[in-house]
């Protein structure tokens, strides 16, 4: 059975066999008649120019998948070129409110005092001149994918939601927060949490962590089956790719964490990964030194996310729990974004032992 | 009788009729199925394979499903409304389910064109 992808259908019940072969024959019977009428020029009969038009219709040499591709690539084009002259013209305007960029859409939940006052920058404070970030006109950095212009008062996570290639994604940029990494159930009313993800996988017959995991400084797991890792050591998160890798030790020396997933993106380039299936995906990526965490909204290959991420400019990506793995976001309004499904906490499942998760904390003042 | 699908794996076995399964989606290297009861059930099998089985054993009869991308097989007779721009279908009997599943623009095009064109001939 033919492979089949994301933009095809297919009746099922029907022989593809059967068919492929009598598309087969009439390919074959349409390249005999061409190869004879090439060979017999003088004897073809003049054709009138509508029979002309018609032939020419018929037996375009571009299919009209490939026609209709480069239409919207030149409409893509022109697109492209209206909107950059369009930014031109107003990069001397004054800042925005967040919500007015048209390219992003940011999700919170019912508009609170907190979320108001953030929309208007009332509870703002202008960035610190020492953090590392460069601000063009419009006051926004223009290499993150923060819209943030200002640092805000307390920490909480940014959610942002993109397509990159065809893949929607929803984007979680943590802000004045820390990597840690946690084992076992988390505390859901725990309000210095803003993002919580499953982190390594774990194995189906002994329950161990998959991979090395160094958790505050001890070591609680060894092995190299997922060449991606995450380093968190002194409030700096390392993403990469490698078989060993010397943040292993420094974390275990330094009270740091570590553990290991799939890799995704390395050095802006897709890793191919064996798992063919699709499935909700979520990545923990690094753009330009910008930590964030990325989710698909469709159902996905890994290759696909992969691809996608590196579209969106991704420069090193791993892998996090997909599909119905449980996590949360808290939002700048302080509203619970929760992804996945909650199993373990509501009772519906005894929660693995060694069940663990990406936790990223508001930091300490 | 008319013909049911089984699905069987070392531990247990479904077996269902064709007209009871509104959709079934894959998720990873497992598949879900939709049934018209509003159950769903995890197959332990990758879509492709699910794929295979109802074209062995239902033959023409499973010209009722229909392939939608790499993550999805609908059954045809609940289909209820296709948008592709806003890459939404729903499979609805109209009374007792609706179920909202997503596929990629160009699919649910050629969906949308399949359809017509079965109405037209």
């Amino acid at each position: 059975m033919k492979e089949i992808n994301d933009d095809q259908i297919r009746v099922l019940g029907e022989n593809p066999d059967e068919k492929e072969k009598a598309e087969n024959r009439e390919q074959r019977t349409d390249n005999r008649e061409a190869i004879s009428q090439s060979q017999q020029p003088s004897r073809a009969k003049p054709l009138k120019p509508s029979a002309i038009a018609n032939s020419h219709r018929e037996r375009s040499p571009l299919p009209s998948s490939f026609m209709r591709l480069l239409v919207q690539f030149l409409g893509w084009a022109v697109l492209v070129l209206l909107l950059s002259l369009l930014l031109f013209r107003t990069e001397d305007t004054p800042p925005q409110p967040l919500s007015s960029d048209p390219n992003v859409s940011h999700l919170q939940g019912e508009p609170s005092a907190n979320s108001q006052q953030l929309s208007q920058g009332a509870a703002l404070q202008p960035l610190n001149p020492s953090t590392p970030q460069l601000l063009n006109q419009t006051g926004r950095s223009p290499h993150t994918l923060s819209r943030l212009t200002h640092t805000p008062l307390d920490g909480f996570t940014e959610i942002l939601d993109q397509t990159a290639g065809e893949i929607p994604l929803r984007l979680y940029i943590p802000h004045l927060a820390e990597l840690t990494l946690h084992i076992g159930p988390l505390d859901r009313e725990d309000r210095t949490i803003i993002y919580a993800a499953c982190a390594a996988d774990i194995r189906a017959d002994n329950g161990g962590i998959v991979g090395a995991f160094v958790l505050r400084g001890e070591p609680r797991a060894w092995g190299l089956s997922k060449k991606g890792y995450c380093a968190s050591i002194g409030g700096k998160v390392s993403i990469g790719v490698a078989d060993n890798s010397p943040l292993f030790e420094q974390a275990t020396h330094e009270g740091g964490y570590f553990f290991r997933q799939y890799p995704l993106v390395a050095d802006r380039r897709v890793v191919d990964n064996r798992p063919p299936g699709t499935s909700i995906r979520r990545a923990l990526c690094d753009r330009g030194g910008e930590i964030f965490m990325a989710e698909s909204l469709t159902q996905t290959t890994l290759h696909d996310f992969a691809q996608a991420l590196v579209d969106l400019g991704v420069d090193q990506a791993i892998y996090l729990m997909g599909s119905t793995a449980y996590g949360w976001a808290i939002d700048a309004a302080g509203d619970l974004h929760e992804f996945g499904k909650d199993i373990y906490y509501c009772g519906e499942q005894p929660m693995p032992k060694n069940l663990n998760y990406i936790v990223w904390r508001k930091k300490r003042e | 009788m008319k013909n049911k699908l089984l699905l069987s794996t070392s531990i247990d076995l479904v077996c269902i009729a064709p007209e009871s399964i509104v959709y079934i989606a894959s998720d990873g290297n497992y598949s879900t199925l939709m049934q018209t009861d509003n159950v769903s059930r995890v197959l332990s099998y990758q879509l492709g394979q699910i794929e295979r089985m109802i074209s062995t054993q239902l033959g023409s009869e499973g010209s009722i499903f229909i392939r939608i991308g790499k993550s999805l097989i609908i059954n045809r007779s609940y289909i209820y409304y296709i948008h592709p721009a806003r890459q939404k279908l729903i499979l609805s009997d109209v009374a007792t389910f609706s179920h909202t599943v997503s596929a990629s623009k160009e699919a649910l095009k050629q969906l949308k064109e399949l359809l017509e064109k079965e109405i037209t001939l």
